[in-house]
């Protein structure tokens, strides 16, 4: 499987958040996954 | 107090002082944790004491005496350049001094408690440490077991007086006449190239078909012409035998193409690997879960398979290096003090201190179209690169290895002087998810070597300045 593409930083945040990053969208060039992307994964899954 | 009835209960306890067990320790106390840990010999671990450290401080012994000798392309001559090898290792040990008296310090300064001992578990809350054959009782609530791993003795040729580990090889006090290597992966290159820079007659036997099987064949090149000029004879598919020692030498009996050979030297130097130390800690005991070659099994969080259990370094698959365990250690101690942390690297580097040095990070190319990858590739060599010249040191070369269609960086091999600080940049790169572009656009000062990773780059890019293209 091909890995989300993020920096170590937002990873981390992603799994401190109990996000899964393989599952969001990523809207950073060339499809990163940004901060936004993953605080916003949260937002969606709380709502 | 009887013996054995004393019982100290800990929040963390960590089984070993090495690079995993000691940066484990500090972490899970940053995080609050009462923490200690048990070492049953030195603290630092191998990588200080037996392993990283002494290697390359006798390296650099090494590398400098050659150049005491060899620099007349300089105009540099020196004559009567003198080796007192006892004083080289007074030194090299000074260098341990210093960094496990380091360890030492940063354990104290974050209250970590340090116990001398072998460590044995009872249950999955509690081990005896012994000291001898005494011991007392330490439970806990969370265990790291960061053992390390010690040197494949093999059956025809145990360790004893000429027949040595890695161990006995960086604290030989002399220089050998001879030696014969065993096994020509990584360290037995670098400690073999080491003696014979100073002037020790060394040969490998090497069963695969080239030395440092790990790295591609255009890399080793570089190394075992050097070797050559070094006067290190290399034997590959070769396949050692017996050996019978006597006082001051060993004489080893080998076979290539089917063909017997013997060779007589000062010390045989075995180092066919490494075995993880996990046999005589009481793992079965407490139902902790190994696998054939004694790798402990591990989750992404480090967990073994009992719950309190974690276990990190070279007990645990994956390569055996001194980085990994301490990037183990701390994601283990911060899943103890409850963060959700987990082993997510994307790559780890590994350096070879051998003469070329080498590096690499991420994938190979041929690793990179196995994956399915469209690769592009960009090379720039040493001898067109203007700090490798006045350093004169103009042999290696920087090779990048990117995803055609997104331009994504996927690895990188270093071969030439600096090697394993160049590749750091590479490292952080795939980390980042960089792109060629972004390593191309982003200014490296001149002249440094650190220019030929921007060029090799440039060059998988198809827009190198100082390479023609074809």
């Amino acid at each position: 499987a091909k890995r989300a593409l993020a920096t170590p930083a937002i990873r981390r945040l992603a799994r401190e958040l109990g996000v899964d990053i393989q599952t969001v969208k990523g809207t950073g060039a060339g499809g990163r996954v940004t901060e936004e992307d993953v605080r916003s994964a949260v937002a969606s899954q709380v709502s | 107090m009887v013996v054995g009835e004393f019982t100290t209960e800990v929040d963390v306890l960590v089984l070993g002082a090495g690079p995993g067990g000691y940066v484990a320790a500090i972490r899970a106390a940053q995080l609050g944790k009462k923490v200690m840990v048990v070492e049953k010999a030195e603290v630092g671990g191998v990588c200080l004491n037996r392993g990283c450290i002494p290697s390359k401080a006798l390296i650099s012994a090494a590398h400098r005496y050659e150049e005491m000798n060899h620099s007349d392309d300089m105009g540099l001559t020196a004559d009567g350049v003198k080796v007192d090898f006892s004083k080289v290792q007074a030194w090299k040990q000074t260098v341990v001094g210093k960094l496990t008296g380091g360890v030492g310090s940063l354990l104290k300064g974050n209250g970590v408690e340090l116990v001398q001992g072998e460590a044995l578990f009872v249950t999955p809350n509690e081990v005896r440490v012994y000291q001898g054959n005494e011991f007392n009782r330490y439970k806990f609530n969370h265990c790291i077991i960061a053992t390390g791993s010690r040197p494949i003795e093999l059956r025809a040729f145990p360790f004893g007086k000429r027949i040595i580990s890695s161990t006995e090889a960086l604290s030989l006090p002399e220089i050998p006449k001879s030696m014969v290597v065993i096994g020509g992966g990584y360290i037995g290159i670098e400690l073999g190239q080491m003696y014979a820079k100073f002037g020790c007659q060394v040969t490998v036997i090497e069963g695969t078909e080239q030395i440092l099987p790990l790295f591609e064949n255009e890399i080793v090149r570089w190394v075992q012409r050097r070797l050559k000029k070094d006067g290190v004879t290399v034997h590959t598919k070769a396949k050692a035998v017996s050996a019978e020692q006597t006082d001051t030498g060993v004489t080893l009996k080998y076979e290539i193409n089917g063909e017997q050979k013997e060779i007589t030297a000062d010390y045989l130097l075995v180092t066919v690997g490494r075995v993880p130390n996990t046999d005589e800690l009481g793992l079965d005991q407490v139902g902790i879960k190994k696998n054939e070659r004694g790798l402990i099994e591990v989750d992404h969080q480090c967990k073994t398979n009992v719950e309190n259990v974690y276990a990190i370094g070279d007990v645990t698959a994956g390569p055996a290096l001194a980085h990994k365990a301490s990037y183990e250690g701390k994601v283990a101690a911060e899943v103890i003090a409850g963060h959700n942390s987990a082993v997510d690297y994307k790559c780890i580097p590994s350096v070879v201190f051998s003469d070329p040095e080498i590096a690499s990070v991420g994938l190979s190319e041929t690793e990179a179209k196995e994956q399915g990858h469209t690769v592009a590739t960009g090379k720039f060599n040493y001898a067109a690169n203007g700090r490798a010249l006045s350093l004169n040191a103009n042999e290696g070369f920087v090779k990048v290895v990117a995803d055609k269609e997104s331009g994504i960086v996927l690895g990188c091999q270093i071969v030439g002087p600096g090697a394993p600080d160049l590749i750091a940049e590479m490292g952080l790169a795939i980390e980042m998810g960089a792109s060629l572009e972004d390593i191309a656009l982003t200014i490296h000062a001149h002249p440094t070597l650190g220019e030929m990773v921007m060029e090799a780059t440039e060059n998988a890019l198809g827009q190198g300045v100082h390479t023609l293209t074809k």
